[in-house]
């Protein structure tokens, strides 16, 4: 079961570093370029929140990165040392008008809806966020 | 990113192409911000060499489509894969009018 680890800067700049890794054990997991895109967009929408609402106008901390794979599963460990926030929450469903669509969370909205399980836990002034995504592997 | 912009007498047409993220959303902001503030309502964006398009890319074209509507519309043309997934796992897929070819957007107005 390979893992990847990446420690990035806690900036914006930085997330594509984040999401090349996540592509890289998307592909050790077999995923296809459809869903191992929605989770590099589910990871990077993870970073954004931590480096605007868990570092904010604090000093830049980073962010550790470690991604699982094993055939048909992807799971990333994302870590930083920002106040807590928890993006486990699952976002309450806004209501949808189409003369004034809701622009706020959409990001944990993305989280959510792409990956299958998403936890959290505050650990030693350390945030612990856990995504994974189960693709089922067709019977033969 | 990469962006160009064509004004045409009707409508004008942004070209995108690579990642537009948290870390690029705001020169698109702007620049879509100086069209519609020129009175430029009717608005096209090429996506199809757009490589990544995250939840920062998407609100500002959803605000930008509130903008524009009521005097114009913003549509999107010829999607790339990609585009088109963050466009519909967001849910905002439905917004958009999306058109083949740049050509059948700039058409429509």
């Amino acid at each position: 079961m390979p893992i990847r680890r990446l420690t990035i800067p806690g900036r914006l700049d930085q997330i594509e570093a984040a999401c090349d890794c996540v592509e890289a054990g998307a592909r050790d997991a077999g995923f296809d370029d459809s869903t191992s895109y929605a989770c590099q967009l589910a990871v990077a929408e993870a970073c954004e929140n931590i480096v605007k609402h868990g570092y904010g106008a604090l000093q830049p901390g980073e962010i550790r990165v470690a991604v699982t794979a094993s055939p048909g599963e992807l799971t990333v460990l994302l870590e930083d040392s920002g106040p807590p926030f928890n993006p486990a929450r699952r976002p309450r469903q806004q209501p949808w008008d189409e003369d004034d669509p809701p622009v706020g969370g959409l990001g944990l909205l993305i989280i959510h809806r792409v990956m299958d399980r998403v936890s959290y836990l505050r650990r030693a002034g350390v945030n612990r966020l856990t995504m994974r995504k189960r693709v089922p592997r067709a019977s033969g | 990113m990469e962006m160009q912009i064509l004004e045409y007498k009707r409508a004008a047409v942004v070209t995108l192409a690579g990642r537009i993220d948290s870390s690029t959303s705001a020169d698109l902001e702007t620049a879509l911000q100086t069209l519609i503030d020129k009175g430029k309502r009717n608005l096209v964006l090429d996506m199809a060499r757009v490589e990544f398009l995250s939840s920062s890319g998407l609100r500002v074209l959803v605000n930008a489509y509130k903008a524009c509507k009521g005097t114009g519309e913003l549509c999107v043309a010829q999607p790339s894969e990609r585009a088109a997934s963050s466009l519909a796992i967001a849910g905002v897929d439905t917004l958009f009018t999306v058109y083949p070819t740049r050509e059948a957007a700039v058409a429509s107005f």
